[in-house]
């Protein structure tokens, strides 16, 4: 259920997530984006399959796009569920994070 | 006519006239002295006597006092031995004295007196004052005017002048009685007055305790008590002294106000009741005690925690019937030191406590059988679905058909309606999904939308994980967090208890949106997305948090489920 993959696609370190992210295991979330930074290369989450997140899965994906944009390094989101839209909404980081469909070609959501 | 009848039929006349008016003058008197002093001054002048007395017995001190006096020299206060003096003879003998001249008579007493204050005493008079106890004083007249002796017809209209005096001293010495009655009865009124400005004032409105007390006389030796924490919650005691009458009710006094001092502190009820304990022991008379209930009840959890010394059990009845008997596991207070009071509990979803004292389970009916913790229960549960005041006004009309011997008090602790959920888990973020399934599942049920839905859901999450994170500093241990959803109407409250430290409200403040942040959030969602909550530091240990949301409310925040990246099918490729 819940999961946490790191993997490569289309010049990406792609952070996959899969299930409800909660304070339980928001740590690991935390430790796989910055890892994945810490590569140099353009990241990517893939929210596709995240079905619930709150304030601690939030606050690891902000860190992320605040340590890549001091690096200068790129970091989008992809594949935003409708639950994650939803509370990145509420906390007014809709407009701040780059959301994008999908890695291949996608327009900024 | 016989004409040497003449003037003594003229005395008699006279006689006759003093008498009808000294009787109806002590008729109408109910005042003693004032009695007393006219009775010297009429038989004066009806026996033409220079000077009178009225002497009396006092009987605890056993001497004879002259109590009144008419004359040129004031003897009032004069007391003399029961066997002293001319008036001790006649009360002795029970028989009237007359004596020509005082200073040739042996048992002349006032010898001393004549020498002090020049008066000449000559010939005296004296009649005792007879009742159906004996003589209790004796009237005397000094000195007849003209010169001469008294003379047996003189003592015959002093014997005369005697009975009515007896009669109206037996009737001031009732009214006395009575009057001091009357002041005790009194007293007692405003004792029961004051001892009724200790008991609570009924609140207004729908405050869940209510509470009854029937004295078996004017005071009582039963109480009862609560009044408001800080911290929302309702501390109550309830007690009855052993015994009755005005030892009991000062006891009453002392131990009710004892418990509201130590209650005020918001201590564990068990420890309330052991200091409560021990302070009474500092003075408590040999063989009194006192059985006592001390609790809380939290109106935001429907929970009542309690300890109980030797009181009665508490009866839990619900909407359906279900009883739940809660006997005392602590010993009365007041027996000895340093005794414990366990403590004990139930959550009053949709259901009532009583409380009451063993007048009422020692009322008698017509039969002559003690109604007894199993008679209340019946009584209870017949009424059970009554609304709160109505419940109780048909108790008390039951109770008044029967005889009430004792001190009676009631107190009924009455729940809101149950709770959707009421869940009770460990402080550990492994546990915030089952929690979060559970609520959801509550809010669906409720017909609450998806949205609306995953809004409270998140809000309730993020509650949790505060409480995870910064009461118990990160889920290790033994904490405990208890969450209880209720719907009042159309307004959703979710009640969270922890077992923490005590956190100060004043430093959980939601931080501005506005900043870009990782920290801070989890408040934020919780003042966006609920209508109104308030954390509250408990008295004694742990946190609440209080919040709401009106399924009506102007509030527009949700989780929304627009559709998005997902929905249209979008992917990676």
């Amino acid at each position: 259920m819940n999961d946490c993959q790191t993997l490569s696609e289309a010049g990406h370190t792609v952070v996959r997530l899969a299930g409800e992210v909660d304070l339980s295991w928001s740590a690991q979330v935390r430790q796989a984006v910055l890892a994945a930074l810490n590569g140099g290369g353009p990241v990517a989450v893939d929210l596709a399959a995240v079905r619930y997140i709150d304030s601690s899965g939030i606050a690891a994906l902000v860190e992320g796009f605040q340590n890549a944009r001091g690096r200068g390094q790129r970091f989008v989101l992809v594949a935003v569920s409708a639950p994650v839209q939803a509370v990145l909404k509420l906390a007014r980081l809709d407009r701040v994070f780059e959301i994008h469909e999908s890695l291949e070609g996608g327009a900024p959501a | 006519m016989n004409l040497a009848a003449a003037p003594a039929q003229a005395t008699e006349q006279r006689l006759l006239a003093r008498l009808a008016d000294l009787s109806q003058r002590l008729a109408v008197s109910i005042d003693l002295e004032q009695t007393l002093a006219q009775v010297a001054q009429i038989i004066a002048e009806s026996m033409d006597a220079e000077a009178s007395a009225v002497f009396l017995i006092d009987e605890a001190q056993q001497r004879i006092v002259c109590r009144a006096c008419h004359g040129p020299v004031d003897i009032s206060g004069l007391s003399l031995r029961l066997d002293q003096g001319l008036v001790g003879r006649a009360i002795a003998r029970g028989s009237c004295e007359i004596v020509g001249d005082a200073h040739t008579d042996p048992d002349f007493a006032g010898r001393t007196l004549d020498a002090r204050t020049g008066f000449d005493t000559r010939s005296v008079l004296t009649a005792p004052i007879m009742t159906t106890e004996g003589a209790i004083g004796a009237l005397q007249v000094l000195n007849k005017r003209g010169g001469g002796p008294f003379d047996a017809a003189d003592a015959d209209s002093l014997r005369l002048l005697a009975a009515p005096t007896a009669l109206a001293l037996n009737h001031a010495r009732l009214t006395q009685v009575v009057v001091q009655q009357n002041r005790l009865r009194r007293e007692l009124t405003m004792a029961r007055r004051l001892q009724r400005s200790l008991l609570p004032k009924r609140r207004r409105g729908a405050f869940p305790l209510r509470a009854l007390n029937f004295p078996a006389r004017e005071i009582s030796g039963d109480f009862y008590d609560f009044f408001e924490l800080p911290d929302g919650r309702i501390a109550f005691t309830v007690g009855d002294v052993a015994g009755k009458g005005l030892d009991a009710s000062f006891l009453m006094v002392r131990c009710a106000s004892l418990l509201r001092w130590a209650g005020k502190e918001g201590l564990p009820p068990g420890q309330w009741l052991a200091r409560a304990n021990d302070e009474l022991m500092e003075a408590i008379a040999a063989g009194m005690f006192v059985c006592a209930v001390a609790g809380y009840y939290d109106p935001f959890r429907q929970q009542a925690v309690w300890a109980n010394a030797g009181f009665p059990p508490l009866l839990r009845v619900d909407r359906v019937g279900c009883f739940a008997r809660f006997e005392a596991e602590g010993p009365p207070l007041g027996i000895l030191r340093g005794m414990s009071y366990p403590e004990q509990q139930t959550t009053l979803d949709g259901a009532a406590l009583y409380l009451f004292s063993d007048g009422m389970t020692d009322v008698r009916g017509d039969d002559g059988e003690v109604l007894g913790v199993d008679g209340v229960q019946h009584a209870v549960g017949e009424m059970r679905l009554l609304p709160p005041e109505a419940r109780l006004r048909a108790l008390v009309r039951r109770l008044r058909r029967m005889t009430v011997t004792d001190d009676t008090t009631l107190m009924v602790v009455e729940g809101e309606a149950p709770a959707l959920l009421r869940i009770e888990f460990p402080a550990e973020a492994r546990q915030l999904m089952p929690m979060r399934h559970a609520a959801d599942a509550v809010l669906e049920q409720q017909g609450v939308d998806a949205e609306l839905r995953a809004a409270l859901v998140l809000a309730l999450d993020e509650a949790c994980a505060n409480i995870i994170r910064h009461a118990f500093g990160g889920g290790c241990g033994s904490g405990r967090i208890e969450l209880l959803i209720r719907r009042e109407a159309e307004a959703l409250h979710f009640v969270l208890s922890d077992t923490a430290a005590c956190v100060d409200p004043e430093r959980i403040k939601p931080r501005d949106l506005n900043e870009c942040r990782p920290g801070g959030l989890g408040l934020c969602f919780i003042d966006t997305l609920m209508d109104a909550w308030k954390l509250t530091p408990l008295a004694g240990g742990g946190n609440r948090l209080w919040m709401v949301r009106r399924l009506d409310s102007a509030n527009s925040h949700v989780i929304e489920h627009s559709p998005t990246a997902l929905d249209a099918g979008a992917s990676i490729a």
